[in-house]
């Protein structure tokens, strides 16, 4: 079995601390926690001094028409990485199980 | 770290698609290459490109009290270098730009130059000067992803600010803007992201050594004394 968990340990270290800190912060409500994607459009509008909604996609696009749907293609999108993580690691383990006891 | 579509001059969008594509190209011929040699990769690239899709559809809340998402795509790079990463992760940009509107076809040459070429780039670099080094391997893929993932946002503010430069103090004020906006974001989940990969790299040497082996992303001693710190192995089985 694998023995040394020092990895597993820093791991779930940083994981905890970046939580604490997102607590932290987000206890104050001054942030509105939306996309950085956003925010840099608002930052390009600004330099511009054109408003956000004057751009105007080059090629026309789908966009999903709500924040349900878009959630929905996001968890699709992970979900079908999960999938194939899950087949690949424990197409892995049987090989190995099955050349140990061979 | 999208550009959104719309956002970019199209004079822009062809100078990055220009750049774009020797990279996919070179990417393809790669990947073909590599499916005739040798089939036995499948499954590691599988799990290289699913890293990528599982992160970059994770976004999240950040210090500068913003969301935005990892990369994932410095274990592709370090198992299968840029070219073929180029492909993994514009495969990812496309599925985002057609079904999300997050990025655009007109933007996509700009998003993949900063995810999928850009980033891996940095880490590859990280990953070449490290890798013949005493150091430890799962502090090597820590930086390696660490820095892809960081190099991506510096890429998009780069971008960015090329394509707006500020009307006072030209293209480094705006430069500082984005960068304070994208990369200063990053930074915590650059940290995250590279503790979780290197962990996952961990369980690639625990399950499947000999395909790292064979694709000589670390030398066969530099696996095996990882395996033996991990008490996998006892030293009698490595000397046999």
């Amino acid at each position: 079995m694998i023995r040394n968990m020092k990895l597993e340990l820093i791991t779930v270290v940083a994981v905890l601390a970046f939580i604490v800190v997102f607590l932290i912060i987000s206890a104050g409500g001054s942030h509105a926690f939306s996309g950085s994607d956003d925010v840099g459009s608002q930052k390009i509008s600004e330099l511009t001094g054109h408003p956000v909604e004057s751009f105007k996609p080059l090629i026309p696009q789908y966009e999903p028409p709500s924040g349900e749907i878009e959630a929905t293609l996001f968890a699709l999108q992970a979900a079908f990485g999960g999938v194939v993580l899950g087949i690949v690691f424990g197409y892995w383990l049987g090989q190995r199980k099955a050349s140990a006891t061979a | 770290m999208h550009i959104m579509e719309g956002f970019l001059p199209w004079q822009w969008c062809i100078v990055w698609w220009l750049i774009a594509i020797p990279f996919l190209v070179l990417g393809i011929i790669e990947l073909r290459s590599m499916m005739r040699k040798d089939r036995e990769y499948l499954p590691l690239l599988g799990v290289c490109g699913a890293f990528i899709f599982i992160l970059s559809a994770l976004k999240l809340p950040s210090v500068t009290g913003s969301c935005s998402h990892p990369t994932g795509t410095g274990l592709s790079t370090m198992c299968f270098g840029v070219f073929i990463t180029s492909i993994v992760g514009a495969i990812v940009l496309l599925f985002q730009s057609l079904l999300l509107a997050h990025g655009g076809l007109s933007t996509l040459g700009a998003n993949m130059v900063s995810m999928a070429i850009g980033g891996p780039l940095a880490g590859y670099a990280v990953y070449r000067l490290l890798k013949n080094t005493t150091v430890n391997i799962y502090v090597t893929v820590f930086l390696v992803t660490a820095v892809a993932d960081l190099v991506t946002y510096v890429i998009t503010s780069f971008e960015l600010a090329l394509a707006y430069p500020a009307q006072a103090g030209g293209i480094p004020t705006s430069f500082a803007a984005f960068f304070a906006i994208f990369a200063v974001t990053q930074i915590p989940l650059a940290i995250v992201e590279g503790c979780v990969l290197a962990l996952v790299f961990k369980y690639i040497v625990a399950l499947k050594p000999e395909i790292l082996i064979k694709l000589n992303v670390f030398s066969e001693d530099q696996i095996t004394r990882a395996r033996l710190q991990e008490g996998k192995v006892s030293p009698a089985e490595v000397r046999s």
